[in-house]
């Protein structure tokens, strides 16, 4: 036990020394969740309404009435440069149609596969809805009929869904940046300790020593760990404050990091970073060069950023839930939403995440015996 | 037991917020959360949202202890983003007699943006909603349609009335006057642990916001007055109000074209119409508004005058009033029909609480010289006498002429008026805030009553919450024009077409 955590030291003065490397690790932890934010500030530019819809409105002499109240609804013709690509049609025979209480044609020409006007065209037609109902309202009103006999169903929501927990695809990215942290932040350590340790031909000195090849793999995956464990510490910091200055509000929820939220991703994470560590040692030891192990690990990093993105776009199946990564992620979002944590399935994980360690672990150290492998043969 | 743990895990953001401030706020703090109401999540009509309800035990009676105690039931709706938790938007309902709670939709439409970073509390004033509601049976649709008010002794039956509603409700109305209820809002301040908050009244909850600004002026951060009542003013004097509205429509008819043509002299004609039901009220077989079944109605001025009154509210309603008129005038009373066909639909008014507030505060300060001035319209003159004979029998004790006191302060004070509002014209305002020291008065010259509600004054009233100052509110948006084109016919706001040389008939025939 003394020799590993001798061992556990050196190997993390050892990562330490290359200054530039574990800082390029961290860039991620600090630089992901603030660009996210640039992101997500820009995006809800474009989900909040406009102030201001100006659109082109043709034969708009006829229908006064409409007119106004769309300017109530701050849709307006215009000519600027500006204005969006609709055009409202106003009929020829609106004003005929209109006064004898037949319905009045208008028609919105717009093309609906453009993304930037799709909200555009959803609010023009909503506002369109609107005046209809508020007109057949009127008509009703003035015939003697109460206007409530159109509504046979009174239709009554009951949201159970909080401000926090309106979140669903943001927090689903948020929480993905953060769980990648854990592969990302102490990728070129793991390389380097290993396939870049066999090319500086000291791990063949360090064979040499009266340790077991195990002891060394686990010394390794325990300074990758922790610094990894050090990036996703810097990440939820910097998250917590950067995710808390994005205007959420605006979109009716909020992202509210705690440090409640903080301590419980650094429990799930623990598991994740060794079982994470482990992986990225293995396949190094597993490639014959360090460029090959870069490739190579960052192939098979793709497997958990693929769970990873499942359950951010809530596109997997039940089972999906059950797997290393994806469950944790699941309980990291379900615990901001303020909903109660799937505790079988992070249970399972997680148990899952720490035998997946010790079969990596195994298999490193299994090569480690091997002279191929040592000396990249 | 679900819904504590749902309660304690929203409270904890709170807490934590607390510990980082330092020891002692930590304690305060723990003994907040102990003396704290349950909330249990609650849903009110219209609104998605999950709010948090709850109610607090208040003696019904400060002085007499043997009284009894009555539950006040309130509200929250949760902010979106909990940046100002120790705050919270207070909003008072109207009426008097209204519920807040069950217009919680409303208000969150209204306080949208202020919700974006505080909550929303709304408690059912005493006497309204699930705080004691104090509510008599009203007559049916069709009872009203059939009653005449000509013949009728009314005097005999409003007695008759309030002597039954008396008797069913069984309890002394000086209990829910203005001042006694301001201190509900403040028990239900402090369980809650809100140390500030910012007022938001609507119509009648302007005076009670006042009232709660007199008393507890180191609670008050803000205070929005919406359609604002004077302290020093009596609710009678509505009667001016509703005539004022009234002819700005007639005169905007007036000055428009099509209008003049449709609807020429709309004043002379309403004149002609009234005059013509206090000769003889029209009685005639019309059919319910909702059921279809064939019933007698008989219009009355009284009737009509009601009805035109109500739809002077919305500019939605406002749109029929000159179609309704000239109907009318050639015996076709469909629109009346349909503007008088929400009127049995006012049971969520308390009409007990409205007169425990009118006949304790409205009332007692009548005299002969505003008698005399508030009778010279037509309503005003028919509420005073309303007033005159519910009012002795319900035996409100008369509220402290302190009430009446215009407030005097330097609470930030945003005063806001509808320039045709037929209930609380913009000089009200002036009135109210004769000396008042951080106040500002904004007017939207188009609106009716509740500006809030019509204009871009949402965004105001956040911006203004935000700030504490009214004083670099950009109010140019509140000039917008937001009425609505007149009912030209039946159907709409363009005047029959003249058929003949009409080419769609062609188009028709394809």
């Amino acid at each position: 036990m003394k020799l590993l955590t001798v061992l556990f030291k050196k190997e993390v003065l050892d990562a330490g020394r290359d200054k530039r490397s574990v800082m390029a690790g961290l860039y991620y932890a600090i630089g992901s969740p603030i660009l996210m934010c640039v992101l997500f500030s820009i995006m809800l530019k474009q989900f909040a309404s406009p102030d201001e819809l100006k659109i082109t409105i043709s034969n708009a002499d006829v229908a006064p009435s409409l007119i106004q109240y769309l300017d109530a609804k701050e849709i307006k013709h215009s000519t600027d440069e500006d204005v969006k690509a609709i055009t409202l049609e106003i009929s020829e025979n609106y004003r005929q149609k209109m006064s004898e209480g037949r319905s009045a044609q208008v028609t919105i020409i717009a093309d609906k596969s453009d993304d930037k006007l799709r909200k555009s065209i959803a609010q023009l037609e909503r506002s369109l809805m609107q005046y209809n109902s508020e007109i057949a309202s009127l008509r009703l009103l003035s015939r003697g009929i109460d206007p409530t006999v159109m509504r046979a169903v009174n239709v009554q929501v009951n949201d159970q869904a909080t401000p926090e927990s309106k979140g669903g695809m943001f927090l689903g990215i948020a929480t993905l940046s953060i769980v990648l942290t854990l592969f990302y932040a102490a990728m070129n350590l793991a390389i380097d300790t290993s396939a870049g340790e066999r090319e500086r031909n000291s791990l063949a000195l360090l064979l040499s020593h009266p340790l077991s090849s195990m002891q060394i793999v686990l010394a390794k995956s325990g300074a990758i760990a922790t610094y990894s464990m050090l990036g996703l510490a810097l990440i939820l910091v910097v998250s917590k404050f950067a995710y808390a200055m994005v205007p959420w509000e605006q979109l009716g929820f909020s992202v509210n990091l705690g440090i409640d939220f903080i301590l419980l991703c650094m429990v799930i994470g623990l598991p994740i970073a060794l079982m994470s560590a482990s992986l990225q040692v293995f396949v190094s030891f597993m490639a014959k060069s360090f460029k090959e192990a870069q490739t190579y690990v960052t192939m098979v990093l793709f497997v958990p950023m693929g769970l990873s993105m499942v359950t951010t776009y809530d596109i997997g199946t039940e089972v999906v839930q059950w797997l290393p990564i994806a469950a944790q992620q699941h309980a990291m979002i379900e615990f901001i939403k303020g909903n109660p944590l799937p505790v079988p399935q992070l249970v399972i994980s997680t148990i899952v995440t720490l035998l997946l360690f010790a079969l990596f672990s195994w298999l490193s150290s299994r090569m480690l015996k091997s002279e191929k492998v040592v000396f990249g043969l | 037991m679900h819904s504590v743990k749902k309660f304690k895990l929203g409270l904890a953001p709170l807490s934590i917020l607390f510990t980082c401030l330092g020891m002692n706020v930590a304690v305060l703090a723990d003994t907040h959360i102990d003396e704290k109401p349950t909330l249990t999540p609650c849903y009110v009509e219209n609104l998605a949202d999950r709010l948090l309800c709850g109610s607090i035990k208040r003696p019904l009676s400060d002085d007499k202890a043997n009284a009894g105690e009555i539950d006040i039931h309130f509200a929250i709706i949760p902010a979106i983003k909990q940046s100002n938790p120790t705050e919270a938007v207070l909003g008072f309902a109207g009426g008097p007699g209204q519920s807040a709670i069950e217009l919680a939709a409303i208000f969150n439409r209204n306080l949208r943006y202020a919700r974006e970073n505080r909550d929303i509390l709304l408690v059912d004033q005493r006497g309204t909603g699930k705080s004691y509601k104090l509510q008599c049976e009203s007559d049916d649709l069709v009872a009203q349609f059939a009653f005449n008010d000509m013949t009728a002794d009314l005097n005999g039956l409003g007695k008759e009335d309030t002597l039954r509603c008396k008797s069913e409700l069984n309890i002394d109305l000086s209990y829910f006057s203005t001042p006694i209820a301001a201190k509900d809002f403040e028990a239900v301040r402090k369980a809650l642990g809100y140390k500030g908050l910012h007022l938001y009244g609507v119509s009648y909850g302007t005076r009670i916001a006042q009232e709660y600004t007199r008393q507890f002026p180191d609670a008050v951060l803000t205070s929005t007055l919406d359609g604002v009542v004077p302290m020093q003013q009596s609710l009678s004097a509505i009667g001016s109000a509703i005539d004022a509205s009234m002819a700005a429509l007639f005169t905007r008819c007036a000055s428009d074209k099509a209008c003049t043509k449709q609807f020429p002299n709309l004043d002379k004609q309403l004149e002609v119409l009234l005059t013509r039901l206090d000769e003889a009220p029209a009685k005639i077989t019309v059919r319910h508004p909702r059921t279809h079944e064939k019933v007698q109605l008989v219009v009355t001025r009284l009737k009509l005058f009601s009805a035109l009154r109500m739809a002077l509210y919305s500019h939605s309603t406002r749109a029929l009033i000159p179609l309704t008129i000239k109907q009318a005038l050639a015996g076709d009373y469909s629109p009346l029909v349909g503007l008088l066909s929400s009127s049995d639909m006012n049971d969520s008014m308390a009409l007990g609480m409205h007169s425990a507030i009118v006949c304790a505060e409205d009332w007692p300060r009548l005299t002969a010289a505003s008698r005399q001035q508030y009778g010279q319209n037509y309503f005003g003159k028919l509420m005073i006498e309303g007033l005159d004979v519910s009012c002795p029998i319900w035996q409100a004790q008369a509220v402290d002429e302190r009430f009446y006191k215009p407030l005097n302060n330097d609470t930030p004070t945003l005063l806001l008026s509808g320039g045709v509002d037929p209930a609380t014209p913009p000089k009200w305002a002036d009135l109210t805030m004769v000396e008042m020291k951080n106040a500002r008065h904004l007017i939207a010259p188009t609106a009716t009553h509740g500006v809030v509600s019509q204009t871009c004054a949402a965004k105001l009233v956040s911006e203004f919450i935000n700030k504490k100052s009214a004083e670099t509110l950009d109010a140019s948006c509140l000039e917008k024009n937001n009425t609505k084109q007149f009912f030209m016919n039946l159907n709409g706001a363009i005047p029959q077409v003249d058929v003949s040389n009409d080419p769609e008939k062609k188009g028709d025939n394809s």
